[in-house]
């Protein structure tokens, strides 16, 4: 199995995933403290809806996604200010106009279909370096965010109005979680596609939740259970020789029902 | 008229005061001042707030008291004193507190306002309470809201309304269901924008950039019903009132261990928060606004959930407040039965106005 880690595509998906699964639950827990769960299912079609734009206009796909999501949060947000909506009502909206878009484009420019779907599976693989960089440098960003705003993100995820009342800029720090919730979503599409991120984003933060006592200890516990099963799920997979993301959302799903099964006891 | 008397029980503090006052523990001087006023005497109330001393084995030789000077001094807790200049109406007031005292001239009374405006109603915590506010001792800012009209989805809640609170003075706004008591608040904390008037906290317009940098001036204790079961320490919570100060973690440590003994909330501090009754997830909100260094608490139906139990240790911790750290509070409730006991001045809310 070693032998295959010198294979430059596989040894940039093992980078990749583990400095996602360290990093990218931190966002899951972000979605469950700011009721954002709706949010994501946006973003994928805002993937989408990127994902066809860029092989419409033959423009880099992973940038185009990472920027039509970025785009789309921006406008959720503003739009769920002004109108004194609930983000996860309005992200609907966006969701539905995200992928009629989508389908405009892979109509109009006769774009493949299918190849605008494999967006859904991911393709941990086709990395490039630049990529590769890319997420590395948003992975440090993420941690570097968590870290140096530990504190105001504690009192926004507790109370925004009393966070407000203690002099933090909690508008400010809604929408800077917002955009890292929205680059985390592009970014574990192109990893381990659409239908799986969950067991990346979100089962880490609701396995961590069922022992911390504070948001320091779910943090932490989101990114262990996540660097877990990013990097057990790959060796995994090239062990059985089954996709990536199916073998890291079947390891995180594992994982869940036996410490479910340990707590009910 | 001018009377002078001179007992000499201790005849060696009877020569003339080289300083304004002088406080001695047997022959020793252990505190001095030579401040004009009330001012001596507050000050002594800080020296004696850090040392050990016992404050019945104390000496006090003042230059001047009157009625005023006397409830302070009894305040805090000096048993034995030596005034040079005495008005004759302090000495009810050391008679009924049993003080010990000397003087060399006794007049009827002092040329000071101060001591016309000390009433016989008054006890002797709240002539202290009142000389703080007057000698500007207190934490609390002014608050004054001036032809204040606020509108919810078109209908007009808060119409006009006026009102001028002074600093740590109290204010409880009671009303009817959906008379717009939280909405008043929430104007006052900036959630709700004006549609007319001003509001105005200490030198800040709400709403005002100034404001938008000192707005952690207010503490928000909201109605604890919120169930919230996000993971988080008591502890933690009461470090949110330092918001985005950036501290060293022993200072913060510090800060957090004062507020909460200061509410007798220190015991939770390493329990989580949403497994707090409602009367310790009170004490906590009031220890986060302490270390936030609030100036004006607005307390929104703070007895809501609350037991017999919790409503009297609110009262109590509400009375000590506004005598010690005495920051402006507004208050709403319709608790009727309980705001009786707090006694504190009240307004009803009717019609978008105070009445």
């Amino acid at each position: 199995m070693l032998e295959l880690l010198s294979l430059t595509p596989i040894f940039k998906g093992l980078i990749v995933l583990a400095l996602a699964g360290l990093t990218f639950p931190i966002t899951g827990v972000y979605l469950f403290r700011l009721n954002l769960l709706p949010l994501r299912f946006m973003l994928m079609h805002g993937a989408i809806l990127g994902g066809a734009m860029a092989l419409a206009l033959q423009i880099n796909p992973f940038w185009t996604t990472i920027a039509v999501n970025l785009l789309l949060v921006l406008f959720m947000a503003k739009t769920s200010r002004s109108m004194k909506t609930d983000a996860g009502q309005i992200s609907t909206f966006f969701m539905v106009i995200s992928i009629s878009l989508a389908f405009i484009f892979i109509y109009k420019f006769n774009v493949p279909a299918k190849d605008t779907l494999t967006l859904l599976w991911g393709n941990l693989f086709t990395l490039s370096w630049t990529e590769v960089t890319g997420i590395g440098l948003f992975a440090v960003l993420l941690a570097g965010f968590q870290y140096y705003f530990r504190r105001q993100l504690r009192a926004l995820f507790f109370d925004r109005e009393i966070a407000f009342t203690s002099g933090i800029n909690e508008s400010h720090l809604y929408y800077a979680v917002v955009l890292l919730i929205a680059i985390t979503v592009a970014l574990a599409m192109k990893l381990i596609g659409a239908l799986l991120l969950d067991a990346l984003l979100l089962l880490p933060p609701v396995i961590a939740s069922f022992r911390a006592r504070s948001l320091r200890g779910m943090i932490i516990g989101s990114a262990i259970w996540g660097g877990i099963f990013a990097i057990g799920g790959f060796l995994l997979s090239i062990a059985t020789d089954i996709p990536a993301s199916s073998s890291i959302a079947a390891l995180a799903s594992l994982a869940f029902i036996i410490i479910y099964l340990i707590r009910k006891k | 008229m001018r009377r002078t008397k001179s007992v000499n029980l201790w005849p060696n503090i009877n020569e003339a005061l080289e300083h304004s006052l002088i406080v001695r523990l047997n022959a020793q001087t252990v505190f001095t001042s030579d401040q004009h006023w009330l001012y001596p005497l507050f000050e002594l109330e800080d020296f004696l707030k850090h040392s050990e001393l016992s404050t019945s084995d104390l000496f006090l030789s003042d230059k001047i008291a009157g009625k005023a000077a006397a409830c302070l001094i009894v305040f805090l807790g000096i048993k034995r004193c030596h005034i040079e200049l005495l008005s004759e109406r302090a000495i009810p007031v050391f008679k009924a507190n049993q003080i010990e005292f000397t003087y060399d001239h006794l007049v009827d009374h002092i040329q000071c306002r101060t001591e016309d405006l000390i009433t016989d109603k008054m006890n002797i915590s709240d002539a202290y309470l009142f000389l703080r506010k007057r000698a500007g001792r207190v934490q609390g800012l002014s608050v004054k809201m001036e032809n204040v009209s606020v509108r919810i989805e078109e209908k007009l809640v808060i119409n006009q309304l006026n009102f001028d609170l002074g600093r740590g003075e109290q204010l409880i706004i009671h009303g009817a269901n959906g008379a717009g008591k939280t909405t008043l608040l929430r104007s006052l904390l900036g959630f709700i924008p004006i549609v007319d008037g001003s509001i105005k906290i200490g030198d800040y317009f709400v709403g005002s950039d100034l404001w938008k940098v000192n707005r952690s001036i207010i503490g928000y204790v909201h109605q604890e019903n919120i169930k919230n079961n996000f993971p988080i320490s008591s502890g933690e919570v009461v470090q949110i009132g330092l918001g985005k100060s950036r501290i060293s973690k022993s200072e913060t440590d510090y800060r957090i261990e004062v507020a909460m003994r200061r509410t007798g909330s220190f015991h939770l501090i390493e329990q989580p928060y949403h497994s707090l009754s409602g009367g310790e997830k009170q004490r906590v909100s009031l220890a986060r606004c302490l270390c936030q260094n609030a100036r004006v608490f607005l307390l929104d139906e703070p007895t809501s959930f609350l037991d017999q139990q919790g409503k009297d240790g609110l009262l109590l911790l509400l009375h000590e407040l506004s005598q010690n750290e005495a920051p402006t509070m507004v208050l709403v409730s319709h608790d009727l039965q309980w705001i009786e006991q707090l006694n504190w001045p009240r307004k009803e809310l009717k019609g978008g106005r105070l009445c």
